[in-house]
C-alpha cells in the first residue's frame, strides 16, 4: 500500500524493516542511537530494537567502517552511517584499503557485505564541511558500489537493495532531498537494483545525465526548454558504480547530444567519465560537444549565502548549459 | 624482562589447560612449542633463500629472532579462533595450522596458493583456519581484526582473536580507534606487539617516549603487560590467560613482546642502519636457543632427537617447496575474478 512519505522517512522504514526481517542487520554510528541521528535517520530504531542492534560509536570514522567490515566478516550484516561526507577521510583507509579489497585480495576467500549510509551535499547552508558530495572518490575503486536515490521510492528500494548485496555499498543521502523528495512509497518490501538507471524523462533532443539531487533541477531545466522547442530526455543514474552504461549510450544514440550534471566538483568527476564513456563508445553519433554542468572546482562549498549560490549548479545554469547545447 | 618460564611451566603441568587444542602436559607442551619455533624458524629461512635465490620476485618480511613471541602467543588458539597477521608474519599461518604447501605456494604467487596469487609473498591469509589475508597498510589488518572481534562477540560466540603488529603500528591513528573501540566493548581480542626495536629504519626513540608500549593499554582500558619476547614459555603463559580472559568475556589485554628481528625489514634492506653490536647482542638471546636450553637441562632434548625433529621439517620444506614450484601460475584470464561477490 503505497503512501506519501519523505525520503528520510523511507530511508527509516527500509532500515527498520529490513532489522525486522533479517537479525543479522544492525546499524552503527555516531549519534544514531538515542538522538536518532543528526537528520532522524535512525528515529525509533534504538526504542524498537535496543542498544545490541543500534549502537552509537566512538567519534572515529575510521573504526566505524573496519569494525563494520569486521563484523560482516563473520556472517554480519552491518549498516554503518557517515554523519556528514565531509567526515568519511579518516575512513579512507577501511573503504579503500580494506572493504574495496578483501574480496580481491583473498580471491574470495573473505567478503565483505556492508552498507554505508553517507549523508552529503550542500545548498543548506552547511558551509565548507557539511556540504560535501565526495562520491566520486569511491567510483574510483571497484569493489565497492555506488549508489545516490533521488526520490523517496528509490531511497527505500535501494536500500534495502544495498542492504542484502554481498558486496560493500555506499549509499549517499543528499540532506536537501530527506524532507523535499516526497512520493509515494509501498510499505512492503521491494527493491531497486544497484547499477540501472532510471529515465525520468522521455525525449528526443538531447540527454541529460544526472543523478541525486540534481535529477529534480533537471527535470524542471526540461520543462522550461521544452516551451522553447527543446525535447530533452533525463537519466537519473541512480548508481554512480556500476554505471549502467547501456541506457546512457542507447538515450544518446537516440537523442546524439549530451549534458552531464552533478553537484559536485567538476575535475575527474563522475561528468568526466560519462563524457569519456560517450566519446569512446558513441562518438559518431554526436552532433555536438558532451556539455559538462558541475560544482566548480573550488575547494568546498563556502558559507556565506552569495558565495554558496554562485557554487551550486541550480536551474539557471542547467539551462543555460542546455541552451549551448541545442545550438549544435 | 624477568623471565616467569619456571611458574608458567609448573602451572601447566598440574593444571589442565581448558583453552581449545590440546597441548598436553607440561613436557607435550614445551617440546610442541619447541617443534613450532624451530619449523617457523627453518620455514622462514627457507623463504629467505628462495627469494635470493630469485625463485619468487615482490618481497619478503622475515620473523627470524621473533619466533617465540609469535609461536607464544598463538600456539594455544583454538581451530575456530582467528589470527589478524601483519607483513611480518607469514609464519602465523604455520602456527594456526597452514599446509606448508600453501604457505610455499603463496610465496611464489602461485594459483595453489589460498588467494590465487592475488596477495604478496608474505600477506598471508587462509579462511579455512580463519587467518585474515593482510593489506600492506600498516595497522589496518588490526583495524578489521578488531572488526572480527566485534562481530565474534555480537554473535555471542566464544571464539577469540590474536592480532599481531609491530612497534611502529602503534603510532597510527588506526591503532588509537581501534584499541579503544575494543576497550569500550571488552571485545574477545588479544593485541600482541611485537616490538623489534626498528620500525623499518626508525628506531624506538623516535617512535614513542614510551618505555613500555603496554603502557598504552591504560588509556583503553584494559591491561597491558610487557614480556620478554624471546622466552617462549613466558609469552605462552601470559597469551594463554589473554586469550582465556578475552574468551570469558573480559574483554582485551595488550602484550608487548619485546624482541628483535635479526634481518633488514624486508629482503632487498640491508639494515645498516643498525649497530652492529646491537644485533649480535640480540643473537646471543636467540629464542630458539634459549628454549633449546631450557629442555635439555630439564631432559626434554637430546642431539638425536633435536636433529630428528630438524630432519622431519627439512622432509616436509622440500616438499612444500617442489608443490609450490611445480604449481602453475594463475592464468592471465582470473585478473578480474574476485572483485565482486555473486548475488
Amino acid at each position: 500500500m503505497p503512501r506519501n512519505i519523505t525520503m528520510i522517512e523511507a530511508i527509516t522504514e527500509a532500515m527498520a524493516q529490513e532489522m525486522e526481517r533479517d537479525d543479522r542487520v544492525f546499524v552503527m554510528g555516531e549519534d544514531i542511537g538515542l538522538s536518532g541521528g543528526v537528520f532522524k535517520a535512525t528515529a525509533g530504531l534504538y526504542d524498537k530494537f535496543g542498544e545490541e542492534r543500534v549502537l552509537d560509536t566512538p567519534l572515529a570514522e575510521g573504526n566505524i567502517i573496519a569494525s563494520a567490515i569486521g563484523a560482516s566478516m563473520v556472517g554480519l550484516r552491518p549498516i554503518a552511517e557517515i554523519q556528514f561526507a565531509d567526515f568519511i577521510t579518516p575512513a579512507m583507509e577501511s573503504l579503500v584499503q580494506q572493504a574495496s579489497k578483501i574480496r580481491y585480495r583473498s580471491a574470495g576467500g573473505y567478503g565483505c557485505s556492508l552498507t554505508v549510509r553517507i549523508c552529503c551535499g550542500g545548498g543548506t547552508g552547511g558551509g565548507l564541511y557539511h556540504s560535501q558530495e565526495n562520491a566520486s572518490w569511491f567510483v574510483h575503486e571497484p569493489g565497492l558500489k555506488v549508489v545516490m536515490p533521488s526520490t523517496a521510492y528509490d531511497a527505500k528500494g535501494l536500500l534495502l537493495a544495498a542492504i542484502r548485496d554481498p558486496n560493500p555499498v555506499l549509499y549517499f543521502e543528499h540532506k536537501k532531498l530527506y524532507r523535499t523528495a516526497k512520493g509515494d512509497v509501498p510499505d512492503g518490501d521491494y527493491t531497486v537494483p544497484i547499477g540501472k538507471a532510471e529515465i525520468r524523462r522521455q525525449g528526443r533532443d538531447m540527454t541529460i545525465v544526472t543523478y541525486g539531487y540534481m535529477t529534480g533541477l533537471c527535470l524542471e531545466a526540461a520543462e522550461q526548454m521544452s516551451k522553447n522547442g527543446v525535447d530533452a530526455e533525463v537519466i537519473d543514474l541512480r548508481t554512480l558504480s556500476p554505471l549502467d552504461k547501456e541506457t546512457v549510450l542507447d538515450s544518446v544514440r537516440k537523442t546524439s547530444k549530451c549534458l552531464v550534471v552533478h553537484e559536485d566538483k567538476r575535475t575527474l568527476g563522475i561528468g568526466g567519465e560519462i563524457s569519456a564513456i560517450i566519446a569512446e563508445e558513441a562518438f559518431d553519433d554526436l552532433d555536438g560537444p558532451i556539455v559538462r554542468i558541475t560544482g566548480p572546482d573550488i575547494p568546498a562549498i563556502p558559507f556565506a549565502p552569495p558565495l554558496e549560490h554562485a557554487w551550486m549548479v541550480n536551474t539557471e545554469k542547467i539551462v543555460a548549459g542546455m541552451e549551448k547545447l541545442a545550438a549544435y | 624482562m624477568a623471565s616467569k618460564s619456571g611458574r608458567a611451566v609448573a602451572e601447566l603441568e598440574t593444571e589442565k589447560s581448558d583453552n581449545g587444542r590440546k597441548n598436553g602436559n607440561g613436557r607435550e607442551l614445551m617440546l610442541g612449542l619447541y617443534k613450532m619455533l624451530v619449523k617457523c624458524r627453518m620455514c622462514d629461512e627457507k623463504a629467505r633463500i628462495l627469494f635470493r635465490q630469485g625463485k619468487y620476485a615482490g618481497n619478503f618480511y622475515s620473523g627470524v629472532g621473533q619466533e617465540a613471541a609469535e609461536v607464544g602467543a598463538a600456539y594455544s588458539l583454538r581451530e575456530d579462533d582467528w589470527i589478524a597477521p601483519s607483513h611480518r608474519d607469514w609464519t602465523a599461518n604455520i602456527i594456526k595450522g597452514a599446509p606448508l604447501n600453501l604457505c610455499f605456494a603463496q610465496l611464489f604467487g602461485k594459483a595453489t596458493s589460498p588467494d590465487r596469487g592475488k596477495s604478496t609473498p608474505a600477506h598471508m591469509g587462509y579462511p579455512p583456519i580463519h587467518t585474515i589475508t593482510p593489506a600492506s597498510s600498516i595497522a589496518g589488518q588490526l583495524a578489521v581484526g578488531t572488526g572480527v572481534a566485534f562481530g565474534l562477540k555480537k554473535l555471542g560466540r566464544d571464539t577469540v582473536v590474536v592480532s599481531f603488529f609491530g612497534d611502529g603500528a602503534t603510532s597510527l591513528g588506526g591503532f588509537h580507534e581501534a584499541l579503544n573501540f575494543a576497550g569500550v566493548h571488552k571485545l574477545p581480542i588479544v593485541y600482541v606487539c611485537q616490538n623489534n626495536l626498528w620500525a623499518e629504519s626508525v628506531p624506538l626513540r623516535l617512535q614513542t617516549a614510551l618505555k613500555d608500549l603496554s603502557d598504552r593499554a591504560k588509556a583503553y582500558g584494559f591491561p597491558g603487560i610487557s614480556l620478554d619476547g624471546n622466552d617462549v614459555m613466558a609469552v605462552y603463559d601470559a597469551a594463554t590467560r589473554a586469550i582465556a580472559r578475552a574468551r570469558a568475556g573480559e574483554g582485551p589485554t595488550f602484550l608487548e613482546c619485546k624482541t628483535y628481528r635479526w634481518y633488514g625489514h624486508s629482503e632487498i634492506d640491508p639494515a645498516k642502519y643498525r649497530m652492529k653490536e646491537e644485533v649480535e647482542a640480540w643473537k646471543k638471546r636467540d629464542p630458539l636457543v634459549l628454549f633449546e636450553k631450557v629442555l635439555r637441562d630439564k631432559k626434554l632434548l637430546t642431539d638425536e632427537s633435536k636433529a630428528d625433529i630438524a630432519k622431519e621439517i627439512t622432509q616436509e620444506i622440500n616438499e612444500a617447496v617442489e608443490f609450490a614450484e611445480q604449481s602453475p601460475y594463475p592464468d592471465a584470464s582470473e585478473l578480474a575474478d574476485h572483485i565482486w561477490a555473486q548475488e
